[in-house]
């Protein structure tokens, strides 16, 4: 006979199905039977976060570095709202994020009552999917549809609102296998043959292609690297990454020419543009990356490969469109090549290797070093020669530091890179390193900061402290909103409205009042020394890495450009105005 | 160059759940597509089944993106664009009251008959009507029976449904 159960133990026990590990949390009024259960019981470890956002963001690092689907348990009203920017960034970036949130029970929704939000409402266009369970009989159902719908398809934040009364009424749950028909929701993964046969025909004929790889590639798992890399390999084109995609094939590779887009390199965001063959992996054409859409590569055929039919033709038509998982495209296409013995002539692609070399000869991400200050750059080209070989995850904040962190470092690993891409969220960097120092206790987990950033989640800095995270907080002080500054200089007569940071913390004593190690470096010769003792040290460490106030992160794609109209440097000046039509995008 | 903007019936299989109609519209708002008409209804109620038909316009881009952002949604089982079959049928319902005070009783009836409307209540000041018929013969309607002092209408959105074999799955 089974055993009737609370509702709140039917969450516990249906996250033990799941294979849940950790959850990410923060208890409330609304909540606490779930606390109770969650108490009484040893299979899954609880994180408490000190603000509800982090918990999402830290279940977004957890997810990412380990592909398995991130959980959050927040409370109902506030705990619930603080959520919404994690679940919107989670969406953008499709990351497989299951949040539970407690709701006023089910007798009061709609009255307006204490910690009453109408939490399925508002995260209705930031989720791929929610739920408000009503009845304790859909509750079990509920929560494992949720987890298919995060995981499977394009992944993606799924929030199940479960009331008070919900959580304490009792029926019976005999597991998942038991659970009736949940969702019905399949996502088409397998691609048609015949679009594999054009693609091989598109690849055979191309004499100036490139591959154009995104986030996608790391989601379909680690298949789809290894078929990717192999198809590389095997018909010898340049590759670039977007932002998201970084690591999907290792980045040391000769063949990768550097992350394309906004502040892409040169010989990327040209051999896009001069391409006669774009090849889309799991990627959406963002303007980020296409820049001004009617000048993105004029010249070029597109195959645009992914598993979200509604990226497809968006903002970019393309030529041919497959559809499906992105490692059994790869897959089939790899078995296709092989079984027709097409071999790829490197000869036919030599002029256009000829060209992009050329192009990177540049060196666009040269920069000017200095003696007396630290640009940087040179910090972080020195934390990636002296962390390369403990293949550290890096995450990363949003601003200047992030896009140079994309340029500079090196990712040999898909699922080792953890920034906010779509939704570009400050104070993402820090949840998202718990979570993944979390999954990955071992490992060198590092968070790329800026000092501006790093202050939207510092709170967590006591999370850190007490579960022992050994994450290490590498901050890039410029003391400036370096970003915002840059596109004032640039866009807006170099008016400096309110992009200065004024009373900054001492972060050396921040950090020791929290229990963690405060560190500081003013000196490019004293570089070296900082970022050894900062991997030394076995607990947490704040850096606070004092650099040039002024550097500019170059280069750069002004808005409502093309690809051909990159800034190189602080010397290259604008072509003109930029546009009207350019000073209004983002 | 200005790409043409066509106007597409999409009907819309969706199961009948709280907020399957706010995620379908809160789709077509957050987006900014276009809705020009919208009716729904619960037409299976075993399966919990509720039928949506959207009027929109667009590009060929954009309706495209549209079914495939509607599709993307988990309640969502079916969608057709009925416009984009052989033939198919589009029909609405309008009800309309009229203030007859000023005018003979006997001269509206005429004209009500002659349009083939139905009425549906009458007293001695209102006559209420009801119509149906295609979105174009609605607007004639309205356009003739204007003379009258129209104090009220609704209309139901349109419904429609292709003809011969095409049919929306379940
Ligand atoms: C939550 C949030 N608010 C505002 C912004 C806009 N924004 C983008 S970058 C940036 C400045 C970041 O400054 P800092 O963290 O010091 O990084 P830096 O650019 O100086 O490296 C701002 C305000 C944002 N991305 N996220
Ligand atoms: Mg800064």
């Amino acid at each position: 006979m089974m055993k009737k159960l609370s509702g709140a133990r039917i969450v516990i026990e249906a996250l033990i199905q799941e294979n849940v590990k950790v959850i990410f949390g923060y208890p409330g009024g609304a909540v606490l039977p779930i606390y109770d259960e969650l108490f009484k019981q040893n299979k899954i470890r609880h994180i408490l976060v000190r603000h509800e956002q982090a918990a999402v963001h830290a279940a977004e690092g957890y997810a990412r570095s380990t592909g398995k689907v991130g959980v959050v348990l927040v409370t109902s009203g506030p705990g619930a709202t603080n959520t919404v920017t994690g679940l919107t960034d989670a969406m953008m970036d499709s990351v497989p994020v299951v949040c539970i949130s407690g709701q006023v029970p089910t007798h009061m929704i709609g009255n307006d009552a204490f910690q009453e939000a109408d939490i399925v409402g508002i995260t209705r266009p930031c989720t791929k999917h929610n739920y408000l369970v009503k009845e304790i009989s859909k509750l079990a159902e509920s929560i494992h549809s949720a987890f298919h719908i995060a995981k499977n398809g394009r992944p993606g934040p799924v929030l199940v609102d479960i009331p008070k009364d919900i959580q304490t009424f009792e029926t019976k749950y005999g597991g998942k296998k038991h659970t009736k028909s949940f969702t019905f929701y399949k996502p088409n993964t397998k691609p048609s043959r015949d679009t594999i046969v054009e693609f091989v025909n598109l690849l055979d004929k191309s004499k100036k292609p490139i591959f154009y790889v995104g986030g996608g590639v790391i989601n379909s798992g680690s298949r789809a690297s290894l078929y990717l890399k192999k198809l590389l390999k095997i018909t010898g084109f340049p590759c670039t990454q977007t932002l998201m995609g970084l690591g999907a094939t290792p980045t040391s590779d000769d063949q990768f020419i550097g992350m394309l887009g906004m502040h892409g390199t040169y010989e990327a965001n040209l051999s896009m543009n001069k391409s006669d063959l774009m090849i889309c992996i799991g990627a959406r054409f963002d303007d980020r990356i296409t820049g001004k859409v009617s000048g993105f590569s004029p010249n070029s055929k597109k195959v645009h490969l992914d598993i979200d039919a509604s990226s497809f033709n968006k903002s970019v038509n393309v030529d041919l469109l497959i559809q499906g998982d992105l490692s059994k495209i790869l897959e089939m296409t790899l078995k296709y090549i092989e079984n027709k013995k097409i071999s790829f002539s490197k000869e036919k692609i030599s002029a256009w290797w000829i060209q992009i070399n050329k192009w990177r000869a540049k060196n666009c991400l040269s920069y000017k070093n200095s003696r007396s200050v630290i640009k940087p750059q040179y910090a972080l080209q020195r934390l990636d020669f002296l962390t390369r070989h403990l293949d550290p995850f890096i995450t990363t904040e949003v601003g200047q530091h992030q896009m140079w962190a994309a340029q500079f470092l090196t990712f040999n690993k898909p699922k080792h890179w953890m920034t906010s891409g779509g939704l570009g969220t400050m104070g993402y960097g820090l949840p998202a390193a718990m979570g993944v120092q979390i999954a990955h206790p071992k490992d060198l987990v590092i968070d790329v900061a800026g000092e501006a950033s790093i202050l939207m989640n510092i709170q967590e800095m006591s999370t850190i402290k007490q579960y022992r995270l050994p994450v290490k907080i590498f901050i890039l002080n410029n003391r400036y909103m370096g970003m915002v500054r840059q596109w004032q200089e640039l866009l807006h007569g170099n008016r400096l409205s309110e992009s200065y940071m004024d009373s900054l913390p001492d972060f050396v004593k921040l950090a020791e009042s929290f229990g963690a190690t405060g560190l500081r470096v003013n000196k490019p010769g004293e570089m070296d020394d900082l970022i050894k003792e900062m991997i030394k040290i076995k607990g947490p460490v704040i850096c606070d890495v004092v650099v040039d106030p002024k550097e500019n992160c170059f280069p750069m794609i002004p808005s409502g450009s093309t690809h051909d109209q990159m800034l190189l440097g602080p010397n290259d000046k604008l072509e003109g105005e930029i546009s009207e039509e350019g000073m209004v995008l983002v | 160059m200005a790409e043409s903007h066509s106007k597409h019936i999409l009907s819309i299989m969706v199961d009948n759940e709280p907020g399957v109609l706010a995620r379908v519209v809160g789709l077509f708002s957050g987006r900014g597509y276009n809705i020009e008409s919208l009716s729904v209804s619960e037409v299976d109620s075993d399966k919990f089944l509720s039928r949506v038909t959207v009027v929109t316009s667009g590009t060929k881009n954009i309706i495209d993106q549209i079914k495939a952002q509607v599709r993307k949604l988990i309640p969502v089982h079916n969608l057709i664009d009925i416009t984009e079959l052989k033939s198919f049928i589009g029909k609405e319902l309008i009800l309309m009251k009229l203030d007859i005070k000023q005018k003979t009783v006997l001269e509206v009836h005429k004209h009500i008959k002659n349009i083939g409307a139905k009425i549906l209540f009458e007293d001695k000041t209102t006559i209420i009507i009801e119509f149906s018929g295609t979105p174009t013969e609605i607007s004639g309607l309205i356009k003739k029976m204007k003379v009258y002092n129209i104090v009220e209408l609704t209309r139901s959105g349109l419904v429609s449904m292709a003809l011969g074999k095409d049919y929306i799955r379940r």
